[in-house]
């Protein structure tokens, strides 16, 4: 499994690859553009940086507003039934940090969505090293988001100028809730058949 | 009608925050405080990978490799000109974004590509980073069948958002 080493590591490999095959490439076909470009990139990410700034300034008040009101507890409980039924067999403490987990997801409350996963895969684990069906669940869950309002999205394009910068809301949803079915009825089919391959085994 | 989401959204909780008794302005406050705490920490990861983009895009290389994948996507209905971002979008979120208004700025921001590419952007995840950061307090060594599940799957969702746009 990757470690967050890893994932740097990976993170790696795909800039250098990146930077330095296209610098090769410029070398030979447009050597004086090599640093401009360079530096035109971290010119548009400063701007780019302004812009998510004014966006985050609006949209966390806003998630401080909903958590402030308790809605993030409010739609935890509601979820509960239905967490209840997807992983069963787990304790209560594991529903209550999954239901928090998927909530704060759900509203785009990137906070508390790492800290609650964490602590539910920790709580769901019953032998070290071995990440159980349930835990990858919670996962293939996390993985294709399940996010209702793209809220960055939104604002990137409204900054933009877009004539109705909300017109994706409907198809990020759908398309978002067509990964996450998919992607949890793969998990079960592909839980069901390896418990069935330990079954043979023994 | 997704026009009036976003005002609907406000409004309502701004007059539950109000039933609630909850003090707005610090709410307030306390966002914008966040953000600049926020950008801060991600700045970095987006300065980097807009060199790498910038780059990869005047060497030509950029046209090169679309031109590549333009074929097996274009069969599956996602335009070649975000195929950078298909690429992305599992290993940096910050990343993702910084792409995504490259496109919106390049192709502008209501044209079929760049609303395709908002919509790749909002539904999907980081999913590397996902799988590793939630096992760092029990130590999983392995994760079976879960990567490839959630790189399909999230695949399969980004082959919808391409057919939604077209249509929606």
């Amino acid at each position: 499994m990757p470690s967050a080493r890893e994932i740097e590591c990976s993170m790696n490999i795909v800039f250098v690859a990146l930077t330095l095959l296209s610098l090769v490439f410029m070398t030979f076909a447009a050597p004086t553009a090599a640093l401009p470009s360079m530096i035109s990139g971290v010119t548009d990410a400063v701007v780019l940086a302004l812009k998510l700034t004014a966006i985050y300034a609006v949209w966390l008040s806003v998630l401080k507003m909903a958590e402030a009101t308790g809605l993030d507890r409010k739609l935890s409980r509601a979820l509960r039934p239905v967490i209840r039924r997807i992983f069963k067999g787990e304790s209560e403490r594991s529903y209550d940090h999954i239901s928090v987990n998927l909530a704060s997801n759900m509203l785009g409350m990137g906070g508390a969505t790492t800290p609650a996963a964490i602590e539910a895969m920790a709580s769901m684990c019953r032998e070290e090293g071995k990440a159980t069906d349930n835990m990858l669940m919670l996962l293939v869950i996390n993985a294709t988001s399940i996010q209702i309002i793209p809220a960055t999205v939104i604002a990137l394009r409204a900054a933009a100028g877009s004539a109705n910068a909300a017109s994706v809301f409907l198809p990020t949803l759908i398309a978002t809730s067509c990964a996450t079915g998919i992607g949890m009825i793969l998990a079960k089919v592909c839980a069901s058949a390896s418990a069935q391959k330990e079954k043979r085994g023994k | 009608m997704t026009a009036y989401l976003l005002p609907v959204i406000l409004v309502g909780a701004m007059v539950y925050a109000l039933v609630k008794k909850v003090n707005v302005y610090d709410c307030f406050l306390d966002g914008a405080r966040d953000s600049l705490t926020l950008v801060r920490n991600i700045f970095p990861y987006i300065a980097v990978i807009f060199i790498a983009i910038e780059l990869f895009r005047a060497s030509g290389l950029a046209a090169i490799v679309s031109g590549w994948l333009s074929h097996p996507m274009k069969y599956l209905g996602i335009p070649p000109e975000i195929a950078e971002l298909v690429l992305l979008v599992p290993l940096s979120g910050n990343g993702a974004i910084a792409l995504l208004e490259d496109i919106i700025n390049t192709y502008g921001v209501d044209s079929y590509i760049a609303r395709c590419a908002a919509t790749i952007a909002g539904a999907s995840e980081t999913i590397f980073y996902v799988s590793a950061v939630y096992f760092t307090k029990c130590k999983v060594k392995t994760l079976r069948y879960a990567i490839p599940v959630s790189l399909f799957s999230s695949f399969c969702g980004m082959v919808t958002a391409c057919a939604l746009c077209r249509v929606m």
